[in-house]
Parts: C-alpha cells; sequence; structure tokens
C-alpha cells in the first residue's frame, strides 16, 4: 500500500486534513507494508510529527510494516533533527541551530519522564528566544496543562506524542501534544448524554468552567487557562479531536468539521516570544483569604 | 497550644515540578488527615517552580468535597507561594467550590429520583 502526502503540512486545518485523510485510508489495514511517499511534501512543520508519529503508531499497532519514502532533503532535514525520522529506519542529524524541541512518546504514567523532557528542551537548554521570565513559567504551565489533560481524559492505551520547534527569528515557539485516546466528543457526549458533533463537544469543553470530570477531584480549568493565556499573549491554540476542529486567535475562537477524524485529540499550542507581559497578575486578595 | 503541622509540597512531590495529579493526591493525603485531626496547617510552596491546575485540584480542590469551606479556611495557610502561583491556586479553588455545588445539586437531583421512585412503588 502506498499513500502519498500533499506539498505543504503545516499546523492548521488543511494540515490535519492532510494527516487525518491518511490515517481514514490506512486505519483498517493489518499485516501489510504501508509506505507513506513525501515526494511532494516541500514543507512540513515540525510539530506536525506529533500527529504524523501518532497516526503512524497507531498503523504500526496493527502490525503494520510502515516505511517513509522519498523524502526530499528539506524535509529530511527538519524531521531527523528532531528525532522522528530514528523511528523509521533514519539517523538523527545535529540540530547545529538549536531550535528543534525533539519528538518523544510517552505513555500516560509518565509524567515524571515528560516532566525532564520538558526540562532538558525549555530549561536547560543553552539557546532559546528571549522571553520574559513570567512569560517562560506561563508557557511551561501550559505545556503541562496540555500533557495532564492527556493523562487524565484520554483513556489512551498507545500513549501521547510531543514535539516542538522554536522560530528565534520570528519570535515564536509551536508545541503539539496529540494523544491516542477516545476524543473530546466521546467524554462530552457520555458526560452530557447527548450526541454531540466533535466541534460542539470543543467548545463546550472549553467554556466557562464545564468539565466531564466526575468523582472527588474537580476539574474544568485547563483548557480555559490556556485560552486567557494565548489572548494575553497573542499567540494561537489550535485543538482537533474526532472530527472537529477549533482555533483561538486573536481572542476570537472558530471551529470546522474535518472530513476524516483523528483517533484521539491533538492540542498545538503557539506563542508570541516578543511578548512583555508579566503575567504576575494585579489581585484584590490577600494570599490569606485563597480559602 | 499546639504548634502548626507544616508541609513541604516540594518535599512530598520531590520535584519543583509539581504538574501531574498523582503527585498533587499525595499532597491532599497529607492534608486531609490533618484537618481530620482538627489541626491547623501551614503549605510551604518553597522551592516549587511550575504548577498546573490538575495539580492543585488533586491537592487542594477536592478538599472542597469532603470539608466545609469554613474549615479549611480556619486551618489551612499557604506560604512562600508566588503571586503567580497563588492566582492560579485561587482559580483552582474558586472552581472546586463551584464544583462541589454542581455536584450537591446533582446528587440532590438523584435522592429526588429515587425518593419519586419510592414513592410511586408504594
Amino acid at each position: 500500500m502506498r499513500f502519498a502526502l500533499p506539498q505543504l503540512i503545516r499546523h492548521d486545518y488543511e494540515g490535519f486534513e492532510a494527516l487525518t485523510r491518511l490515517y481514514a485510508h490506512a486505519k483498517d489495514y493489518h499485516l501489510e507494508n504501508i509506505e507513506i511517499d513525501l515526494e511532494r511534501t516541500r514543507w512540513f512543520d515540525a510539530d506536525m510529527c506529533a500527529v504524523f508519529g501518532a497516526i503512524l503508531y497507531s498503523l504500526g499497532d496493527n502490525l503494520n510494516t510502515v516505511a517513509l519514502v522519498n523524502v526530499l532533503p528539506d524535509v529530511e532535514r527538519i524531521l531527523s533533527k528532531n528525532g522522528f525520522l530514528s523511528h523509521y529506519g533514519k539517523v538523527n542529524i545535529p540540530d547545529s541551530w538549536e531550535t528543534a524541541i525533539s519528538y518523544q512518546r510517552f505513555d500516560v504514567t509518565d509524567d515524571r519522564f515528560f516532566s525532564g523532557y520538558i526540562e532538558t528542551e525549555f530549561i536547560h537548554r543553552n539557546k532559546l528566544p528571549e522571553m520574559s521570565m513570567g512569560l517562560m513559567k506561563k508557557f511551561r504551565e501550559s505545556i503541562f496543562e496540555i500533557f495532564s489533560n492527556a493523562v487524565l481524559h484520554s483513556s489512551t492505551r498507545m500513549g501521547i506524542f510531543s514535539c516542538g520547534q522554536l522560530f528565534p527569528k520570528q519570535s515564536k515557539i509551536d508545541f503539539t501534544v496529540a494523544d491516542l485516546g477516545v476524543g473530546i466528543r466521546q467524554n462530552v457526549s457520555e458526560y452530557l448524554e447527548d450526541e454531540i458533533s466533535a466541534e460542539q463537544a470543543i467548545i463546550w469543553a472549553t467554556e466557562k468552567t464545564n468539565t466531564t470530570k466526575e468523582g472527588p477531584v474537580p476539574g474544568g480549568l485547563g483548557l480555559k487557562l490556556l485560552g486567557e493565556f494565548i489572548d494575553l499573549n497573542g499567540g494561537c491554540l489550535q485543538i482537533a479531536s474526532d472530527d472537529g476542529y477549533w482555533r483561538r486567535s486573536n481572542k476570537s475562537s472558530s471551529s470546522l468539521a474535518l472530513e476524516y477524524p483523528f483517533p484521539g485529540t491533538v492540542v498545538n499550542i503557539e506563542i508570541n516570544t516578543a511578548d512583555t507581559l508579566s503575567y504576575i497578575l494585579s489581585t484584590d486578595w490577600d494570599v490569606d483569604d485563597i480559602f | 497550644m499546639q504548634k502548626d503541622t507544616k508541609i513541604s509540597v516540594y518535599e512530598v512531590v520531590g520535584s519543583p515540578l509539581c504538574v501531574a495529579s498523582n503527585d498533587g493526591q499525595k499532597v491532599h493525603d497529607r492534608l486531609a488527615v490533618a484537618l481530620k485531626k482538627a489541626r491547623r496547617v501551614v503549605l510551604s510552596f518553597h522551592n516549587v517552580s511550575t504548577m498546573t491546575s490538575a495539580f492543585l485540584n488533586a491537592a487542594i480542590g477536592q478538599l472542597y468535597g469532603t470539608f466545609a469551606e469554613e474549615q479549611i479556611r480556619s486551618q489551612l495557610k499557604v506560604e512562600d507561594i508566588e503571586p503567580q502561583d497563588a492566582a492560579l491556586l485561587k482559580r483552582v479553588v474558586d472552581t472546586a467550590k463551584l464544583y462541589f455545588q454542581d455536584r450537591q445539586r446533582f446528587d440532590q437531583a438523584v435522592r429526588e429520583v429515587m425518593e419519586d421512585d419510592d414513592d410511586d412503588d408504594a
């Protein structure tokens, strides 16, 4: 079996469409040799390796042998620097610009391993785009919120995938987390006891203090905090889950249906590193009044 | 007079990154024992660099499902917490109060339905 990817894989609606189309066409194969042809692919946003990797892992779970063929040199360089192609028989190449954030897969129990990964990539790194301490702290928190959401809500057996890229000249960082879990639509539909679309489910999950959490530990803040941060920072937040796609930027949200579903949930965050806000909120309450 | 019980989040978690729900559960379990024994607790965030709402919901938010707001307010204090983290904790606490209010409403509704069923059966 051979599947071709299009010219551009960017972290946008079309990028998600391209990768979910591949999944839709290949998901029912078992014990096959599957070749992904990248001959036409001239650009691949590095952080989308989290989505691509999740899909290929899922195909591998059906005991298919997956190979990436005809990878153009520029794309091969991007996908080798972050370690993605080493999962498919190629070798890593040094990241001389130190702008790659490595591709990794985690199990839901790997929270310490994930913390170490974030420390390595964002705390102990030699080169980072210049950014305020407050912004760096807020960004790290946001990444952990995304990972925690995947751990708490996805019920994934196959794992959580992450990857990112620094763009020092453009003053931005992209980071994507993808899980192969049940997806937001199923969680919200079961909670509301009403079959709703994936788009509606994402909108519901990002509004007010809505949460599908039940039991002794409350929830309902993670996605709201992410949206508020992105509004202040001027970045962008995207969620793809099942066949729903949602995007927030410039303090405005939009959503669309994907033609083919993603088998889990993807959260992509892009931050503006030139932002000089302190992120220390002024408060009208004393620390003794928290409770 | 009894001395306050001091709990160090950093010591319990063993890391400055307090991000996982199961680490929050460890903090909660210690807090719950102290509150049940009517002890005043000082929760120290010294050396903690990063927290998430998932961690704080497990550590502190779920206390509101077991203890009265007044009891938590009178027995629990925090110290060495950065303003940004205090703001996050306040959000978590306010959201937890709403969550358990809703759950009480939900439980009440379920009880009423079950009582109606019992009446119908009678």
